[in-house]
This record gives C-alpha cells, sequence and structure tokens, in this order.
C-alpha cells in the first residue's frame, strides 16, 4: 500500500483562521477600546499624553491583555504559510527555515507592545509623565521602525512562489508579486524617527497608514489565498489517495 | 548587434532624448516671466514619454487588450490628474 | 491570447499573437508601484500650492544638470536591456550579458550622481527636515533610489541568467517581468526630473 500523505485541513485553516482573528482584535482592543490607532502625536507633551494613560487606565490594561493573547496567533497564522514555503522548497529548506526565524520574531514585537502598555497603565499617576511618553514613543517604534524582518519575510515568501517546483505551483504566482510589492510599500515606517509631524511622523499618513492599510490588507489577502491553496491541496490530496487505492 | 538595434523601440528612444533636451531648453528657459505654461508642457511631454516607454520598452504595444487598456488609462489620468493639480493647487 | 490571422492568397497565415510581457503577477507590482507614485507626484504638487515661495526658492538651489544627466543614463540603460531581452530571444547570450553589465553601469553612475548630489544639499543644511520641500524631495528621490537600488540586484539576477543554456518559461517570464521593472524606474525618473527639478 502505497504512503498516504495527510492533510489536517482543520487544524490548517484554524490556524489561518488565527490570522483574521488577530486582526479583529487588534481593532476591537488597540482602537476602540484604548483609543490607539490612530497613535497619539508624537507632538504631544508628555503631560497630555501621560493623561491619556491615567484617564483610560482601565481600557488600556484590558485591552492589553486581550492583545497580549492575540497578537500569539502571529507565531500559528505565519507557520501555515511556512508549511507550505516548504512544500515549495527541495531538499535543503533555506527559504522554510528563514521563514520560521523571521516568524518566530514577529510575535515577540508584537507582543512587547500591549505588554509595554500595560506597564505604564500599571500606575500611570505616580510616574513622571516625561518616561511615559519615552515608553510610548517605544511602543509606536517597536509597532513601525521594525518592518524590515516582516518585509524581509514578504521577500522569502514572494521567492518560495518564484521558485515552487510543483505543477501547478501552490501559489499562483501574482501572490508572489504582491509580497515583492507590499515589501517596498511597508518602508515608510521608517521615516519615523525623523519626524515629530506631518506626514512621516508615528501617526502620519505615509509612515502609519499606509504602511498598517498594506500590512493587515496583505495579511487578509495570504489568509485568503491560503485557504484557497489548502483547499486544492486536500482535493489533490484526496484525487491521489483514491487513485492509490483503486 | 547593429541587427537587433533595427526595432521602432531606438527610434522611440531618440524620440526620447529629443524630448528630453525640448524638456531641458523649455525648463530652464528665462525668458517668461510666468512660467506656468512652460511647465503644463513640461508635464505633457514627461507623461507621452511614459506612455512611449510603457508601449515600445515594456512592448505593451503588442500586450492582451485589457493589460495596454490598464496602462493607457494610467497614463491618461495621471497626466490630467497631474496638470490639474499643478494648475489648480 | 489573442490570435489574429492574416491570409493573402499565395502566402501562409500571419498570426500576430498578443502577449503578456512576463506575467500577468509582475503588473499588478508596476502599475501598482506606478499608482504609489503618482499618488505622491499629487501629494508633491498639493504641498506647492501650499507653499509656492519656498518651494520657488528651494527648489533652485538643486542641480538641474545633475537631473538631466541622470535622465541620460537611464534612458541609455533602459535601451541596453531592450538589446539584452532581444539578444536572449535569438540566443546571443554574449550580447545580452554585456548590454545587462552596460546597463548596470549605467544604474551604478546614476547612484553616484546622486549620492553627490544629497552630499551637495546636506553640506548646505538643506535636508529632509528643512522644509517641505526638502522634505519630499528626499523622500521621492529616496524611494525612486530605493527601487533603482533594487533594479540593480535585479541586473545582476538576470546576467546570470542570461549565461544559462535555456530558460524555462517561468524563467522567461520573470527574465521579462524584471526588464519591464527597469523600465519602471526609467519611466518614474521621467516624470521625477521635470517635477520636482524643473516644474515651477
Amino acid at each position: 500500500m502505497a504512503n498516504k500523505v495527510e492533510l489536517d485541513s482543520g487544524l490548517f485553516k484554524a490556524a489561518v483562521w488565527s490570522g483574521i482573528a488577530l486582526i479583529v482584535a487588534m481593532v476591537i482592543a488597540q482602537g476602540l477600546l484604548m483609543h490607539f490607532i490612530p497613535p497619539p502625536s508624537p507632538a504631544l507633551s508628555a503631560e497630555e499624553l501621560a493623561q491619556r494613560f491615567i484617564d483610560r487606565r482601565d481600557e488600556i490594561r484590558l485591552g492589553c491583555l486581550i492583545q497580549c493573547i492575540f497578537w500569539s496567533f502571529w507565531a500559528t497564522w505565519g507557520i501555515a504559510i511556512t508549511v507550505f514555503i516548504r512544500k515549495m522548497e527541495r531538499s535543503y529548506p533555506i527559504l522554510t527555515y528563514s521563514s520560521i526565524a523571521l516568524v518566530g520574531g514577529g510575535y515577540v514585537f508584537f507582543i512587547l507592545i500591549p505588554m509595554t502598555w500595560a506597564v505604564i497603565a500599571f500606575r500611570p499617576e505616580t510616574l513622571d509623565p516625561s518616561i511615559i511618553q519615552i515608553m510610548n514613543d517605544w511602543v509606536w517604534f517597536d509597532f513601525l521602525f521594525t518592518w524590515p524582518p516582516f518585509a524581509l519575510w514578504m521577500v522569502v515568501i514572494g521567492l518560495a512562489i518564484i521558485k515552487d517546483h510543483n505543477v501547478p505551483t501552490l501559489y499562483p504566482r501574482w501572490v508572489a508579486y504582491l509580497n515583492f510589492w507590499c515589501a517596498i510599500l511597508i518602508f515608510p515606517a521608517g521615516l519615523i524617527a525623523f519626524f515629530h509631524t506631518g506626514l512621516f511622523a508615528y501617526n502620519g499618513v505615509g509612515a502609519f497608514w499606509i504602511p498598517f492599510a498594506i500590512f493587515f490588507g496583505w495579511m487578509i489577502v495570504m489568509s485568503v489565498t491560503t485557504f484557497q491553496t489548502i483547499n486544492r491541496q486536500k482535493e489533490k490530496l484526496t484525487a491521489e489517495t483514491v487513485l492509490a487505492t483503486a | 548587434m547593429i541587427a537587433l538595434l533595427r526595432t521602432p523601440a531606438t527610434a522611440v528612444w531618440m524620440v526620447l532624448i529629443v524630448a528630453t533636451a525640448a524638456t531641458w531648453t523649455l525648463g530652464t528657459s528665462h525668458g517668461f516671466g510666468n512660467h506656468t505654461l512652460a511647465s503644463a508642457v513640461i508635464l505633457l511631454i514627461a507623461f507621452i514619454k511614459v506612455r512611449l516607454v510603457g508601449l515600445y520598452f515594456m512592448e505593451l504595444r503588442d500586450a492582451p487588450a485589457l493589460l495596454r487598456g490598464l496602462f493607457e488609462a494610467y497614463c491618461a489620468i495621471a497626466c490630467t490628474v497631474v496638470i490639474g493639480v499643478f494648475l489648480l493647487a | 491570447m489573442n490570435a489574429v490571422s492574416i491570409t493573402t492568397e499565395s502566402q501562409p497565415p500571419v498570426t500576430v499573437t498578443k502577449k503578456i510581457p512576463g506575467e500577468a503577477g509582475v503588473w499588478i507590482f508596476i502599475l501598482g508601484d506606478m499608482t504609489v507614485f503618482t499618488v505622491f507626484f499629487v501629494v508633491y504638487l498639493v504641498e506647492r500650492g501650499k507653499n509656492r515661495q519656498v518651494f520657488e526658492l528651494s527648489q533652485q538651489t538643486l542641480d538641474k544638470h545633475f537631473g538631466a544627466v541622470n535622465t541620460v543614463f537611464l534612458l541609455i540603460s533602459s535601451l541596453l536591456v531592450v538589446l539584452a531581452v532581444r539578444a536572449m530571444r535569438i540566443t546571443a547570450r554574449h550580447v545580452a550579458q554585456r548590454a545587462i553589465v552596460g546597463a548596470f553601469l549605467c544604474g551604478i553612475a546614476f547612484v553616484v550622481v546622486k549620492v553627490f548630489e544629497y552630499h551637495e544639499r546636506i553640506a548646505a543644511h538643506e535636508t529632509p527636515s528643512t522644509n517641505g520641500f526638502y522634505l519630499l524631495y528626499f523622500v521621492l528621490t529616496g524611494l525612486h533610489l530605493f527601487h533603482l537600488v533594487i533594479g540593480l540586484a535585479v541586473l545582476i539576477i538576470l546576467r546570470s541568467m542570461a549565461g544559462r543554456p535555456a530558460l524555462s518559461t517561468n524563467q522567461w517570464a520573470f527574465f521579462e517581468g524584471a526588464a519591464c521593472f527597469w523600465h519602471m524606474v526609467d519611466l518614474l525618473w521621467l516624470v521625477l526630473f521635470p517635477l520636482i527639478f524643473l516644474v515651477r
């Protein structure tokens, strides 16, 4: 009897759905609850910023608890794609291992965001406002300035798809080009170090909104195409099993 | 190698060089007090050059109607919007 | 693919097939990138509209000659890339490789001029934080330069691909797509240079 290749599509799809859950939770917890979408302006005075943490102390603590949970799903979501990268590569899986490394680093950056805010909101009334300011700045830099490993992962995904040896390819080739494009498009997030106001400040259209929209839009497109890939692979394996046992 | 250059793209290239020279002359002339008209013409020439690069260098001339249509639409819209905003802003 | 057949009395039919240069996916990238840049062009003009004087005065500090020379470098490099693709199609691999190297050198020349240009600005204390004009000047030309550097890396890949005995369908798609990406870098500068340096 031939070796049966099994694909637990239920588990696989749950991993992809965890990424969708991550986005929904972020909108609710970071946006609606904590009022941190968009970011507070870097031009705010330390006192004004500190007041925000004091006023929304409870919402921030709760939102951060929620976010620490949901950012963890970056790992499961990213690894679902990584499994397919493994299938696109042949025996020396350089892209797969790069993918694992980049995904694994990713959730650390994400989870430090709510952790830091929770620390600030722990006893904000006792803190010197300039300490709150630098910790809040740190969080936004952690969110945006750390764009390179994510862009690099997009490039890794794109490369894997371009070099996919499967016929037909696991992902349609246009997804590779979308990844290359998104990798370039999130780079303006790196300009936040240079501006306190305007387009490229960390609350600006160029450095926040565009990379933010591109990144989470990309996650949605990757989720949809990964669902489709799971379905195709499942069908293919089912057909092969039928043939083998016929 | 000369045979390889015997293609419309090379003729287009010479047009692009000439157009660049024309743009340079228009852009660096100090004659007219009001430079608005010259600038609008410069922008128009720029998008004509863009269209030529797309059709002849990127070979969109022989592309399926949808793709070529998208590119032509881009050229038309971008040109209009850019010149429009320049004149109105 | 649509095929149109033209037949004359004594000749066999001549088919004109329409072909996507590269592959469909690459055009998402190229048209998308062109759209993003166009948005930036509009942003530049809107900001200029709000600060006419600042923009006019600052623009005059730029050396137009650098921009013009760079335009010529990119136009030459694009012609060389066209040559390379045509050479690959008749398997004149050495011609293709030399053309690609030529295009690469033109790209390097562009970078050198650009570095010199930026250096002049910074030495004169004109930086992205100085005013709105310099901010957009550095961001727009910087973003373009970023694309050009990526293009240089892609040209290196193309040169090695040109050394192969034969290209698969997918490799051909990538080769042509990459050539189109280089033309896009040229195309964007054809608008950027007059927009930032000459339009007033």
